[in-house]
């Protein structure tokens, strides 16, 4: 698609998509359900290169992110994968 | 690899497919070229819908046995091998001499765009040092999610100090119980505190800030409008720039850097010529201005083939020294007016959006930057000699766009803290990146206020006593909405306690049985 690999720009961080089997784990150290999860979409530019990686991400997946944290050093996020 | 490419109807489309191996007569005056092997055609100038394999591009002379586009004017014979329907977006493809495909109107010879191998990055988790990943790994064991930071404090301190064993088993227990010490409590109001945080500072900054600042002589938008151009995500800001770091190889070379800024610049028709409409001999003529040209580094012999690309078909060109004259083959008083708007945004140079860029040398990075007006980040990351990684806009909506909806989380945050930090004022970081997390919430970036998250607040309530009360009572009334009743506006209008610190405890009685 594009001359430049998007995931290694240093405004994106690091995106991984959440094994299903995880999945779980992680919902319940969250105390969440998947939908009050923040929400990234099907068509955001990193889900696209990180479907080059990984395959076909179908809505309902979870994307683990982990940020350089000004203030935590590192912290991790999960957004919900929706369509669009 | 070259590829012609041409614009077509459905029909043609599928006659040839239907009578393939065949010969295809285009109106198109396409000069013969052996390198070219395989062909795409177009419908909407937005999809390729069939790729051909070709054999012989040839000047067209009344042949028989081949398909037609038009019944006259037919100008180039294509000999079509094979063909089959496919699906490509035109996106993936460039002009063979660098330009970009906008819109193809007639043909175009293009090749296919490199494409970057996609990895991921090396986690960040695992370059930690081994005794942070020890300390890490003992407090998750108790339960709690130290920040890698504290970690980190902690073995440097070991190092530093020789703590050991039991000690430091102490002092990370103690750090522990600092930093829980420090954490938000449940139901504590961190909007309302994030709000005022970033309110207060704000009244400071209407009164003696000037918003605008020159740097390297361009207009920036600072201060308080550009704060709440932040916050209301705007969908350009009212002066988009770029910042262009470049590649390890040009960054020290000015003359690079500054070919690289001087071909980035966008230079419509308008900008180095006149246009005149003569609507009476339907045609239009272009002066050129030589200085004009020379300012922008641009050569007649330049301009021309680039000109003749628009619809060459329907117009007849002459040339004199400085004037070039388009003249419609049949006068039509409304596409000579067409053919005008098309010259006068037709881009001669340059990508689309970038007015004005300048090159600057960073003393601190020792390296040239270029600074732009105007912004057109997927252009500009596509370049050569760009350090893709670090380029960036001040443009939030088109970074999401680019590069996701993370990377607009951090540059809301960046720019808010940068024009918080200009005009001087200290707010801590976490009142912003909580403003960032919110707006980036849904997976796109959404305004603060009535047409972004105050708008979708789940309570009727809530909204209404926000904005345009009636319209959310007569709405919520007509479709039956329930309010639970769990945020703050409406329990206030209740008159209940609102959820949150002590209010949000609920008592149960347990029953002695």
């Amino acid at each position: 698609m594009a001359k430049y690999n998007i995931l290694m720009h240093e405004m994106v961080p690091e995106h991984w998509l959440v094994s299903v089997k995880e999945e779980e784990k992680v919902l319940k150290t969250l105390g969440v359900t998947k939908g009050q999860l923040p929400k990234i979409r099907k068509s955001d530019p990193v889900i696209k290169a990180l479907e080059k990686v990984e395959g076909e991400i179908i809505p309902g997946r979870m994307i683990e992110i982990v940020r350089k944290s000004r203030t935590r050093g590192i912290a991790k996020l999960y957004r919900t994968v929706i369509g669009e | 690899m070259t590829v012609l490419a041409w614009k077509d109807t459905l029909k043609k489309v599928k006659e040839l497919i239907d009578k393939a191996p065949v010969g295809y007569c285009l109106d198109y005056d396409i000069p013969p070229d052996k390198a070219v092997k395989e062909a795409l055609i177009t419908i909407t100038g937005k999809m390729f819908v069939a790729k051909a394999k070709i054999s012989k591009i040839a000047p067209y002379q009344n042949e028989k046995n081949v398909i037609k586009k038009k019944k006259d004017k037919l100008k180039t014979l294509v000999m079509i091998e094979k063909i089959e329907e496919i699906q490509d977006d035109i996106v993936n493809y460039e002009e063979v001499n660098g330009g970009s495909v906008d819109k193809i109107l007639s043909y175009v010879i293009l090749s296919r765009k490199e494409e970057a191998k996609i990895i991921q990055r090396e986690p960040m988790e695992e370059k930690l040092s081994n005794d942070v990943k020890a300390i890490l790994h003992q407090v998750e064991k108790d339960g709690v999610d130290l920040p890698v930071k504290i970690a980190e404090q902690l073995a440097e301190a070991k190092k530093q100090y020789k703590i050991e064993g039991k000690d430091f088993d102490k002092l990370v227990k103690a750090a522990v119980e600092k930093y829980k010490e420090t954490e938000v409590d449940p139901f504590e109001a961190v909007g309302i505190v994030g709000a005022q945080s970033i309110g207060e500072p704000g009244t400071q900054m209407t009164m003696r800030t000037f918003h605008f600042a020159g740097v390297a002589e361009m207009d920036v938008t600072l201060g308080l409008p550009r704060l709440i151009e932040i916050v209301d995500a705007r969908k350009t800001p009212s002066t988009p720039s770029m910042t262009i770091y470049l590649s390890e190889k040009a960054r020290g070379d000015e003359d690079k850097a500054v070919g690289l800024a001087r071909s980035i610049e966008s230079t419509t028709l308008l900008d180095i010529a006149d246009i005149e409409v003569n609507t009476t001999e339907s045609y239009v003529k272009i002066l050129l201005d030589k200085q004009k040209m020379q300012e922008r580094g641009l050569k007649r012999e330049e301009i021309l083939p680039r000109i003749k690309k628009i619809r060459m078909q329907k117009t007849t060109i002459t040339e004199e020294e400085n004037e070039i004259r388009l003249t419609l083959d049949e006068p039509s008083f409304k596409r000579i007016y067409q053919l005008y708007e098309n010259l006068k945004t037709f881009q001669v140079k340059g990508l689309g959006g970038i007015k004005r860029a300048i090159v600057k040398f960073d003393q601190k990075a020792k390296e040239w930057v270029i600074y732009t007006q105007g912004s057109n980040l997927a252009g500009v990351l596509e370049l050569k000699d760009v350090d893709f990684s670090r380029t960036r806009t001040n443009d939030i909506i088109e970074i999401s766009q680019v590069l996701g909806v993370e990377a607009a989380r951090e540059a809301i945050i960046e720019e808010s803290t940068s024009t918080l930090h200009n005009a001087g004022l200290n707010t801590d970081i976490r009142h912003l990146m909580l403003v960032a997390d919110m707006m980036t919430f849904s997976g796109v970036v959404e305004a603060i206020g009535r047409h972004g998250i105050s708008g979708k607040k789940a309570s009727v309530l809530a909204r209404a006593a926000f904005e345009i009360t009636s319209k959310h009572l007569l709405n919520a009334g007509l479709i039956g909405e329930v309010d639970r009743l769990n945020g703050v506006a409406e329990n206030i209008i209740v008159g209940q306690p609102i959820t949150l610190g002590t209010g949000a405890v609920k008592l149960a009685y347990r029953r002695e049985d």
